[in-house]
């Protein structure tokens, strides 16, 4: 196939953010708060391969299971569950293994909650909301299900790639 | 124009130009609104000579920093989810077809591993966790000129798909039909990805939005959590100043570019003419809350010293370590009715982890600028 075509909007773009790139990295270079720019480098690295070779296909493999695994009626509920509790626990993990409290162990006003209970309440609220809403397509496919229906398209059951 | 051949294992029809649109046009909103206020937080701190930020409105620096955090935390489902949709395109193979083509996808690399790392790092030191050998806001400032440079090229690439892609939506009632046929569809799937950004604001911002303190199950502040009803970021013990500040001898000196130096005892300094103040404590982190303080008026003290009336003045703590041992108060600053060294909080005085026994508050200031346990002020 053709190679893609740019616009103008790529060739004034391109300068422009390369300019911005390059301030970054002459301020990484030069910034005494930074002893070695390796170091910076290993950890941008190692953010990418952490997403696209751990997360990122982790995520994929839970997505296949659920859609290979659950009936129809609660299939997109627990994925879209899945995705938010997902978020939450990234959002929430260094207060649960107390990463940042263990720093500073004589101030109690850093992470001072119960955090398991406080994640297992905030997970509560969205499960409950996806129980509810999968309780409402069970009542509506029994009822769609006296009708005739279409056959299942390959596309029927994604949201995760297998 | 699309990319080719990504490998069949990936079948979702959510791995579409639409929904990578729709994504990416959210993330270039909230990258551009982290980019913009951090940049302005950044200039605060450290101010080159053209820079000069106002007093006032008292609240403003609490707003663009809690907007700052909010918007970095609800951007974490909107890059996961744009970097599953994009996902095939890792692997599309040639891997480029023409220069321009390479270039596009060399940038890429500043701007998903940049996105993660600004992301994850502003996330850490939202609880105060810094597992990396460098400075936290030199590298989340740098890395942030990094990312945003790859997104201008990438935005510029992806002008033309993008636009088709999002105008051409109307036109396609097939696909549409197929898509609501399907399990998890693109409305399903946009959805819970703007209800996992809303949750993830539910359950944090109750620490700079003092209301909805309740629901902030998963921040790591509660704006009525510490000492005296707030938090702290600092303990005395932490900055080593636990003696000097409870010492007899303790002093504020008010030196430099005045013409009758000063010396106060604490008894001293209570018996100043006193003023009270409600303003904001808005610490960098993203957490801020409100408190009503008393003590002695900066600018009171200026004037007892016989400084002139255009004066800055730099801070000084006990604290004898780190970057934040003092902070400096610029021209409308120093001389704001409001900029208080204050003696008590909410009626009591200060807890020495507040900064007993006397700290710097002034309006529209970032926390760290809020010197704790003041013994000087020298006017320059």
């Amino acid at each position: 196939m053709s190679a893609p075509e740019y616009g103008r909007a790529y060739w004034i773009a391109l300068p422009v953010g390369v300019a911005l790139m390059a301030f970054g990295i002459i301020g990484v270079i030069g910034d005494k708060g930074i002893a070695t720019s390796l170091d910076i480098g290993a950890w941008l690295v190692g953010a990418d391969v952490a997403h696209d070779f751990v997360l990122a296909p982790l995520a994929c493999l839970v997505g296949a299971v659920v859609a290979r695994a659950l009936p129809r009626w609660c299939r997109a509920p627990v994925q879209a569950a899945l995705l938010v509790t997902g978020v939450l626990l990234i959002v929430v993990f260094p207060a649960l293994r107390g990463y940042g409290h263990d720093q500073v162990p004589d101030n109690p006003s850093v992470q001072p909650l119960d955090y398991a209970t406080a994640t297992l309440t905030a997970l509560a609220v969205v499960w409950t909301g996806a129980a509810a809403w999968s309780a409402v397509r069970l009542a509506s496919a029994g009822r769609e299900g006296r009708r005739p229906r279409s056959r299942a398209t390959p596309g029927d059951r994604p949201t995760s790639p297998r | 124009m699309r990319e080719q051949t990504a490998p069949r294992v990936f079948r979702s029809p959510l791995h579409d130009e639409r929904n990578a649109s729709l994504l990416g046009v959210a993330l270039g909103v909230t990258f551009t609104v982290c980019f913009v206020t951090g940049v302005l937080s950044h200039l605060i701190q450290d101010p080159p000579s053209w820079f000069q930020w106002p007093s006032r409105p008292a609240g403003l620096y609490r707003v663009t920093q809690g907007v700052h955090v909010a918007t970095g935390l609800a951007s974490i489902p909107l890059l996961l989810a744009k970097l599953w949709v994009v996902l095939p395109k890792l692997f599309a193979w040639p891997p480029f077809r023409s220069v321009a083509h390479l270039v596009e996808r060399l940038a890429i690399f500043p701007l998903v591993a940049g996105g993660i790392f600004e992301l994850f790092s502003g996330l850490a030191d939202t609880h105060l966790w810094y597992p990396w050998p460098f400075a936290f806001r030199s590298a989340h400032y740098w890395v942030a000129w990094i990312t945003i440079g790859a997104l201008v090229v990438h935005l510029g690439a992806k002008w033309a798909t993008t636009r088709a892609a999002l105008l051409k939506e109307g036109r396609r009632p097939p696909e549409t039909h197929r898509e609501t046929a399907s399990a998890f569809d693109r409305r399903t799937f946009l959805a819970t990805v703007g209800v996992a950004a809303g949750a993830v604001t539910l359950f944090t911002v109750g620490q700079t939005v003092s209301p909805l303190r309740k629901l902030a199950l998963l921040a790591a502040r509660r704006p009525d959590t510490g000492p005296q009803g707030f938090p702290v970021n600092r303990t005395a013990a932490t900055a080593g100043v636990v003696e000097a500040a409870r010492a007899t001898d303790y002093r504020l000196r008010v030196e430099g570019k005045v013409r009758r130096p000063l010396v106060f005892t604490r008894d001293e300094l209570r018996a100043l003419p006193q003023h009270e103040a409600t303003l904001p404590i808005a610490c960098v982190e993203g957490w801020s809350t409100s408190q009503r303080w008393r003590g002695v008026r900066v600018r009171d003290l200026l004037e007892r010293a016989g400084a002139a009336s255009d004066t800055e003045v730099r801070v000084h703590s006990l604290q004898r370590r780190r970057q934040y041992r003092f902070s400096d108060l610029n021209r409308s600053q120093a001389h704001d009715p409001d900029t208080l060294l204050a003696l008590e909080v909410n009626g009591e005085p200060l807890d020495i982890d507040h900064g007993y026994p006397l700290r710097l508050i002034g309006p529209n200031r970032p926390g760290v600028q809020q010197t704790k346990w003041v013994t000087r002020l020298v006017v320059r």
